[in-house]
């Protein structure tokens, strides 16, 4: 052995899979929420035509890519594959990306203490913020929610209910 | 403060402070474009478990890192040439440095072999220019810090380096590698914290940026270190000690040499003694001195030490005398926590006399020896703080 110990760095491999079941589960319910909740369907509409943004953490992902096509709300999976990229929120590393996604630091309090980097138009960087937290609550108990997102909203129970419901149940099915 | 005054001040370092500070470090290090660093520590100071925190913290970057554990009390010239042939064969892109004191020295000095591509270590000087970017030095701080790593000085075997290209590109602080195990480490740490800064607080030169550091790491050792010293094992006043520790380093980078540094230096190279250490049993003493001396503007340091009710309730023309007696009653509070497992004068940990007469001739060399003897007479056998008490 030489004078230097040469270090691999290690895997945190259920950090990386809880991440990434996460993201992939997100991603599915902004698609479904575009089509069930007027206010995520009007946040989009605000975006460009070919708007993508993707949320995921450095250095190699796991990553979630959502995009509009054709006016539609989609989920496009984990790989960019070229396409342009409007807002790419990323979280540094993956103890980050796993302490805000198991809610022990809020997006805002994450974003606060420099845990995520934003590149894109900050506008719709915000758009997309609002959204996930829209979406955060539709797929969160309130107990849970409360400590992911800055203020919890005063929705009608029949609103929180049925979009529930209507989320759960396409993002089940793909749909 | 005069805002037409003309002044420099430089402090490059970047900061990451808190919860999971360490899992930055990949993201930080490509931002510099380095990719695979070489870790410098020494593991009879730091121990097993920080080494294992600091590489756990590169979980899934895919890095490979250089884990050197081994480093001395002083920096050995011919160890860091072979680690200068290991960093240019292994292809290291830069340095992190584990730990405080000596080990940030020994860091700072292999840096610059490297970079300035020096086979021979000792022909290194005060002399030497060193005026371009050297490889990434990252510091990571445990609770031995003695607030110097953040500076732009690098210290071989008693000859000072110095230049803004010396100091670490980034500083991590991170709860899991600052508690100590026991009080007087943190102790140590903090005091030597507090003697740099506050002699940048009142030194010669002072400009509003340094003051800044300097009354920052000020109050946070006033709010956090008894509680530190108190339970060494709390992540939240330690975090805050060694934050002091960074700050104090970044106000000192743009201080003349002051007394109380020198003392600390002094006793660290001859008889590593923690700087912190010496510089709490002087500070009193010296304090003290520009009390009665005048010239130094000792008010200003009371409202860092007290807080903005008690400066503001204290006469102006009592503040100077105020904060000496705010400084030993702060002392004695921590005399009295930590009680024999701190020594308060230089008689108690029996430095020989024969190291008493190396540190004596060092001291002799120094435009201030004089004073500086008379202060080492004064701790060496001196009533100890604490029984001022009341």
């Amino acid at each position: 052995m030489g004078l230097v110990d040469v270090v691999r760095a290690g895997r945190k491999p259920f950090k990386r899979a809880y991440v990434a079941v996460f993201l992939w589960f997100t991603g599915r319910a902004i698609q479904a929420a575009a089509k069930v909740d007027e206010q995520v369907r009007r946040e989009f509409d605000s975006l460009p035509d070919d708007f993508t943004f993707s949320l995921g953490v450095l250095p190699d992902g796991p990553w979630m890519l959502i995009g509009k096509d054709k006016g539609r709300v989609k989920y496009l999976g984990g790989n960019p594959g070229g396409r342009r990229i409007y807002i790419r929120l990323a979280m540094k590393n993956i103890e980050t990306a796993f302490l805000i996604l198991s809610f022990r630091e809020s997006t805002a309090l994450a974003t606060a203490r420099n845990r995520l980097i934003t590149e894109g138009e900050v506008p719709h960087a915000l758009a997309m913020i609002r959204v996930m937290d829209i979406v955060e609550v539709y797929l969160l108990p309130k107990m849970i929610a409360r400590l992911a997102i800055k203020r919890y909203p005063s929705w009608t129970p029949g609103r929180k209910v049925f979009g529930r419901i209507g989320i759960y149940t396409r993002v089940l099915l793909g749909i | 403060m005069n805002p037409e005054t003309v002044f420099t001040f430089t402090c490059p370092v970047k900061t990451n402070s808190g919860n999971k500070a360490l899992e930055n470090l990949p993201i930080e290090l490509s931002g510099l474009n380095a990719g695979k660093p070489l870790i410098v520590t020494s593991i009879g100071k730091v121990g097993r478990n920080a080494i294992r925190t600091l590489t756990g913290a590169f979980g899934d970057s895919g890095m490979t890192l250089g884990v050197f554990d081994g480093l001395p009390d002083k920096v050995d010239p011919a160890l860091i040439e072979q680690l200068r042939t290991t960093i240019i064969e292994g292809k290291y892109d830069s340095v992190i440095s584990l730990g405080g004191g000596t080990i940030v020295d020994s860091a700072k000095i292999l840096n610059l072999a490297v970079s300035l591509k020096t086979t021979d270590v000792r022909s290194l000087s005060a002399q030497t220019p060193v005026n371009r970017n050297l490889l990434p030095l990252v510091v990571v701080l445990t609770a031995n810090a003695t607030g110097l790593e953040t500076s732009q000085q690098a210290t071989l075997n008693g000859t000072v380096l110095s230049s803004e290209y010396l100091a670490p590109v980034l500083v991590v602080i991170d709860p899991r590698l600052t508690r100590g195990k026991e009080g007087k480490i943190i102790y140590a740490t903090g005091l030597a914290a507090l003697g740099r800064a506050l002699e940048a607080h009142i030194g010669a030169g002072k400009n509003p940026f340094r003051e800044a550091y300097s009354f920052a790491a000020i109050r946070f050792i006033r709010e956090n270190l008894p509680a530190a010293v108190r339970n060494p094992d709390d992540k939240k006043t330690t975090l805050a000690v060694l934050n002091a520790a960074a700050m104090s380093g970044c106000a000192f980078s743009g201080t003349d040499a002051s007394p109380l540094h020198k003392l600390g230096q002094v006793f660290q190279e001859v008889y590593n003694i923690h700087p912190g250490i010496i510089m709490g049993m002087c500070l009193p003493h010296i304090l003290g001195d520009y009390l009665h001396q005048g010239g130094h503007d000792l008010s200003s340091l009371l409202q860092p030490l007290t807080g903005d009710d008690d400066f503001t309730q204290t006469p102006e023309d009592q503040r100077a005398g105020a904060t000496v007696s705010v400084l030993n009653r702060f002392m004695a509070d921590l005399y009295s926590v930590l009680g024999k497992d701190v020594p308060q004068t230089l008689k108690e940990p029996g430095v020989p006399r024969y190291v008493m007469e190396d540190i004596l001739d060092v001291l002799d060399a120094d435009p201030d020896g004089v004073y500086l003897r008379a202060v080492v007479g004064r701790i060496w056998d001196k009533t100890p703080v604490a029984e001022k008490k009341g």
